[in-house]
């Protein structure tokens, strides 16, 4: 080994110098925008999709101590219960082209396949918790969860896909490295959960009740999408 | 002074460019030859024969091909580029700790 002279800022300066690539790198890789811009889109279409479904009923039983012939049945939308499971994974496939598109137009790769991988399990084994919790006898009350007593409401908010798109929006985060949209991720997800409708109420009798349900986290994905485009066209502008 | 940090850089990886390089490939999977030019703001001559070194090194390897009627290569690191650049970001950080007790120490002398 040779030896060098080094002035005290050399390490500092190299230091620094390696971050700033390091961020550089980073800031390249980043697409937050569009699988922010698809799942809005998937939630905005589960809209007409649910209404080209109908509800179909399964184990329906007699209430205990209600009124002659009165029943509760398990409910679920046809069209939705396919819908959301081919959606997903077909919107994470698309994900993972336009992120290797990307790479190859700009030169960098990236490391979303882990996000991919994480997406399509996430999807998957929500898929099969709601085929189990619809095989579940119907209760308006709650349900025994691995020893946690769940109301049945709120179950299905659980188990539904704006958590699948949720969790996977925080691998994403993880892997971009990007707080910012970890924070959008978590605002998402109680909005979905929640759910918060900002005082936005159809009545129950009206086919569009479950608009609010849809559109509202829809339109924070959507807002997210272009937020992040903007950030990332500015980075791109000379 | 073998104990010194400075002693522990390495020759092949302690250099502006070819740290450069091993730091833009690790935080990629693979970078294509045309940005690390216009990151590291290199000639292609230059940064060739920087490449080489660390290939010579076993740090990177090399993928060259065509996409279209466009070559490309392709820069990714190995295990040994991984670990080597690790070990160059501890010894840097070390020799800062260093630095940062000598200017204390001195600091001390100079005041008492």
């Amino acid at each position: 080994m040779t030896k060098r002279s080094l002035s005290d800022d050399d390490p500092r300066l190299e230091l620094s110098r390696a971050r700033d690539l390091a961020r550089g790198v980073r800031r390249s890789q980043r697409a937050t925008w569009f699988p922010l811009l698809v799942f809005a889109a998937l939630t905005f279409v589960s809209l007409p999709v649910t209404f080209a479904g109908h509800i179909v009923r399964t184990k329906c039983q007699a209430v205990s101590g209600g009124v002659a012939g009165q029943q509760i049945c398990r409910g679920y939308n046809s069209a939705v219960f396919i819908y959301w499971p081919i959606a997903l994974v077909l919107a994470y496939v698309l994900i993972a082209a336009f992120y290797l598109q990307r790479s190859q137009a700009r030169g960098v790769g990236t490391r979303v396949r882990s996000y991919v991988v994480a997406g399509i399990v996430i999807s998957l084994v929500l898929t099969t918790l709601s085929v189990w919790a619809d095989r579940r006898p119907p209760s308006l009350r709650q349900y025994d969860v691995l020893g946690w007593h769940v109301q049945s409401v709120n179950l299905y908010r659980f188990i539904g896909p704006a958590v699948a798109i949720g969790l996977a929006l925080v691998v994403l985060a993880a892997v971009e490295r990007s707080p910012a949209l970890l924070a959008v991720t978590v605002t998402y997800l109680i909005i979905a959960i929640t759910p918060v409708n900002f005082g936005w109420t159809i009545t129950s009798h009206s086919r569009w009740a479950i608009a609010p349900h849809d559109v509202v986290p829809g339109c924070v994905l959507l807002l997210a999408a272009a937020g992040f485009a903007l950030a990332q066209r500015s980075h791109d502008l000379p | 002074m073998t104990d010194h940090p400075a002693n522990g850089l390495d020759d092949v990886v302690h250099q502006r460019v070819r740290l450069g390089v091993l730091t833009i490939a690790h935080e990629a999977r693979r970078v294509e030859f045309g940005y690390l030019r216009t990151n590291l703001d290199l000639t292609a001559g230059n940064l060739s024969q920087h490449l080489n070194v660390l290939e010579k090194a076993g740090l990177i390897s090399i993928e060259k091909g065509y996409e279209g009627k466009r070559a490309r290569t392709w820069v990714s690191l190995t295990p040994a580029g991984h670990a080597a650049l690790r070990d160059e970001i501890a010894q840097l950080k070390r020799l800062i700790n260093q630095i940062d007790r000598n200017d204390k120490r001195r600091k001390r002398e100079h005041t008492s």
